[in-house]
């Protein structure tokens, strides 16, 4: 075992003693009782303090999400309070020189000034933007590691939902926050999403007014009713789905990988108390850490080198953020197809892929669940997780969903690939409309067959173990496998039970079993 | 025992070593970026009444320049564009395009072309400034320049132009093919716009007057001589020289570099912290 039992195995060792009940009282206990007198937290408190998570790493992605949207919060509010919503025209004359004298908005204006007048604003300014990238990505690699092990089924297709929720949300926060500073990037993706609302049939130029106050750019209100959006609203939701979310991973308690000692009614893993909050708040500190450094080391959106957005003013090779590459490869290598007639226009090449497109991937996300029972008829309870090469099928659909939204993110960088290379543009264009499709194909394919090849590996769960290679006297070469290195400190994890109570340790600390490694049975 | 005490210590020393390297490199950074946003922000200059002109265009040349230009012409361009320049089924005729289009297209290294591809690259010059300025001079005096193009190679006083200006025209007229950074990017069916961050003065006044290849010729009714000097200061300023503050720039192609270092770096990175915090079985 890692550091976490040995830290865990100590304070429960010294609780199996006794010595907890028996030790004199601290300040701390002093006032916990007086808390507990009035609110009566120590029965919570016992519970949410005894709970049992699981250990593998992979189990830690979603708080890097956690980590992130905590970092989002706290770089925000210092960014709110300087930044200007305002579409107000100003006239520039800060310390960035090539701007002197340019009419700009004070939504622009103030994020220059935040990037160069205001102290250590620019460091602030780009964790959060470096933040932004991380927390969706670590929104996506999570939901790849639900979706793989199979986590999603009963009894947890809510929580699903719920995820797949925040992943949109996300987004739509992402790009309304990447839209804020109104410099010429920023404003071309806003005229991006105006021509999107646009494209939808009947309704589309009701709602672009509606958004805009107006034909586009409209009457200026677009900037603070992102704001208000991206700043409160949005996170608001966010948060409270956040909530929703872990309330939920509490209320039915953590899968695990199926292992030595681990059924479907028990969880195997560390408390919550000590060894699992030490473990996380050190997680927490190292991707605050690495959102620091990026924010500090690593440049992104300079802003003052685009200027501010003018409706005329328009600079080639304009990508979004990396999470909005999907839409923007699915929009770039749409063919431009359109129905004219009965005196209207239905823009297919906006349309397509801007609206039905995004549409039915959420209402693919989000009912995957139901749609797995359906095609599987499982409808049973699951605690213990899949691994993805014993479900070659849905590891396979879930490789090349992966493989086709990878492709079109690909294909949202369709004139850099095209430079880089030193090949035609249409070359790249017109490759691109085959290979998002074909490629998923191969791999699904590809993938399905690894999956069949690994299933029936032996040693499934357990730790690897050396392998010596041996050459004969002929030049044969043979392969033995050692015993376990005698004296590495590593051993299988033995369940033991954890009681409701803490008094209750003293009696069953004899019932033996590894210390630090609690069993709690699963209520009906 | 040696062992395992030595294998604890690293299991302790690492994360300790880890948190106290990114904590120590971020207060690093943001300490650095204090003292960047007090340092002095590269000045801009507003010429109130210049004294020479924003660009001066040299387009007397001495019978020894051209004598010299004829000599080069006749040994490494003749063979295509012909004795007198004046063009063949594989060469355009030269004859009235003036100086600066010869000067540039030289001085660039796209003449002499290396391969008949969609469109000529910039490679490391053939000759030096002296020579092509030699061969333009012998081009010019073939036959007086054609009405639109320059008499003479322009030569700016990049001093005199606004860089603000330089900005607002740079974005309205120059970022559409060359991008907002000056990086240059892929068009349509294997043309592409260059970069300008190797470009010289006098090679961005030449190509704004003469339009080389794809680029549109701008020419004294569209630009008058001080927005080109304003264009060129903003060129050779900020766009070739960018302040990229706050780290690593990246390249200047925005978001697909940034998001590879997001997910490689940002999330690929946390992503090893967490698989050296948990369990792996």
């Amino acid at each position: 075992m890692s550091t976490s039992s040995s830290s865990s195995s100590s304070s429960s060792s010294s609780t199996t003693t006794g010595s907890l009940s028996r030790r004199r009282s601290t300040p701390v206990d002093s006032g916990l009782g007086w808390l507990d007198d009035r609110l009566g937290v120590a029965k919570g408190g016992r519970i949410f303090m005894d709970k049992i998570f699981p250990d593998h790493w992979s189990f830690l992605l979603g708080e890097i999400a956690l980590y992130s949207f905590v970092v989002l919060l706290a770089t925000g509010v210092f960014l709110t309070l300087y930044f200007v919503p305002s579409a107000a025209q100003t006239v520039y004359h800060g310390v960035y020189k090539p701007l002197d004298g340019v009419k700009m908005s004070e939504a622009y204006a103030s994020s220059v000034n935040i990037s160069f007048a205001v102290r250590s604003g620019l460091v602030i300014r780009q964790m959060h933007h470096w933040a932004a990238d991380v927390f969706i990505g670590s929104i996506a690699v999570h939901m790849c590691r639900i979706f793989f092990t199979g986590a999603f089924r009963k009894p947890r297709e809510l929580n699903w939902i719920v995820g797949v929720s925040l992943l949109f949300l996300a987004i739509v926060n992402g790009f309304l926050g990447y839209s804020l500073p109104d410099d010429l990037i920023s404003g071309t993706g806003i005229r991006i999403a105006y021509s999107i609302l646009l494209s939808i049939p009947l309704v589309g130029s009701y709602l672009a007014t509606l958004v805009f106050g107006g034909v586009f750019p409209g009457d200026g209100s677009i900037i603070p009713r992102f704001f208000i959006l991206h700043v409160l609203i949005l996170p608001a939701i966010i948060a409270g789905l956040i909530g929703a979310h872990l309330f939920m991973l509490v209320r039915q308690k953590h899968t695990q990988f199926p292992g030595h000692g681990r059924t479907e009614d028990n969880v195997v893993g560390s408390p919550m108390f000590p060894t699992f909050m030490a473990k996380t708040t050190g997680f927490l500190f190292m991707v605050t850490g690495v959102l620091w450094a990026l924010g500090g080391l690593a440049q992104i959106n300079p802003i003052w080198q685009f200027g501010p957005y003018v409706p005329y003013k328009i600079s080639y090779a304009v990508q979004p953020d990396w999470y909005m590459g999907w839409l923007d490869g699915a929009m770039r290598i749409m063919p431009s197809w359109e129905f004219a007639g009965f005196g209207h226009t239905i823009p297919f090449m906006v349309f397509l892929p801007g609206v039905l497109f995004p549409g039915l991937t959420s209402i693919l996300f989000i009912f995957w669940p139901f749609i797995e029972q359906k095609l599987t008829g499982d409808r049973a309870e699951h605690h213990l997780l899949d691994r993805p090469r014993d479900r070659p099928r849905r590891t396979a659909v879930g490789a090349a969903f992966l493989a086709f939204y990878f492709m079109l993110f690909c294909a949202s960088s369709t004139d850099v690939l095209a430079n880089f290379f030193q090949v035609s543009l249409n070359v790249v264009l017109w490759t691109f409309r085959f290979v998002v499709f074909i490629v998923p194909i191969i791999v699904g394919l590809f993938t399905y067959r690894i999956c069949l090849d690994m299933t029936g590996v032996s040693h499934v769960g357990k730790r690897k173990r050396a392998v010596l290679i041996v050459r004969s006297a002929t030049g044969e070469y043979t392969t033995v496998d050692t015993e376990a290195r005698p004296g590495d400190g590593h051993h299988e994890l033995e369940p033991m039970l954890v009681p409701g109570f803490i008094e209750g340790l003293d009696g069953d600390g004899a019932e033996g079993g590894e210390p630090g490694v609690r069993r709690v049975v699963r209520r009906p | 025992m040696a062992t395992v005490r030595r294998t604890m210590h690293v299991r302790y020393l690492l994360p300790a070593a880890v948190v106290a390297a990114v904590g120590l490199g971020g207060l690093l950074t943001s300490l650095s970026a204090g003292a960047s946003t007090r340092s002095r922000a590269p000045s801009g200059t507003h010429a109130i009444a210049a004294p020479t002109p924003p660009i001066r265009y040299v387009g007397n040349f001495t019978p020894a320049q051209v004598h010299e230009g004829q000599v080069l012409f006749e040994a490494n361009c003749s063979s295509c564009h012909g004795t007198q320049a004046e063009g063949s089924a594989v060469a355009p005729d030269l004859q009235g395009l003036g100086p600066a289009t010869v000067d540039f297209w030289v001085s660039t290294g796209r003449m002499p072309l290396a391969d008949a591809s969609v469109q000529a690259t910039r490679k490391p010059a053939r000759f030096d400034n002296q020579q092509a300025t030699a061969i333009a001079a012998y081009v010019a005096s073939l036959a007086p320049t054609a009405q639109g193009f320059p008499s003479g190679i322009p030569y700016v006083d990049t001093q005199a132009g606004s860089l603000s200006m330089g900005n607002r025209l740079f974005v309205l007229n120059c970022a559409a093919c060359h991008t907002i950074t000056g990086a240059g990017d892929a068009l349509a069916e294997g043309a592409y716009a260059p970069s300008l961050h190797v470009a010289t003065s006098t090679q961005v006044a030449e190509a704004v007057r003469t339009g080389p290849g794809n680029m549109p010729v701008f020419g004294p009714g569209t630009l008058s001589n001080a927005q080109v000097a304003d264009i060129v200061a903003y060129v050779t300023g900020p766009i070739q020289h960018p302040n990229d503050r706050g780290g690593i720039g990246l390249g200047g192609i925005g978001p697909v570099a940034e998001g590879f270092v997001a997910l490689l770096i940002g999330v690929g990175g946390i992503m090893l912290i967490a698989f050296w915090l948990g369990e792996r079985a």
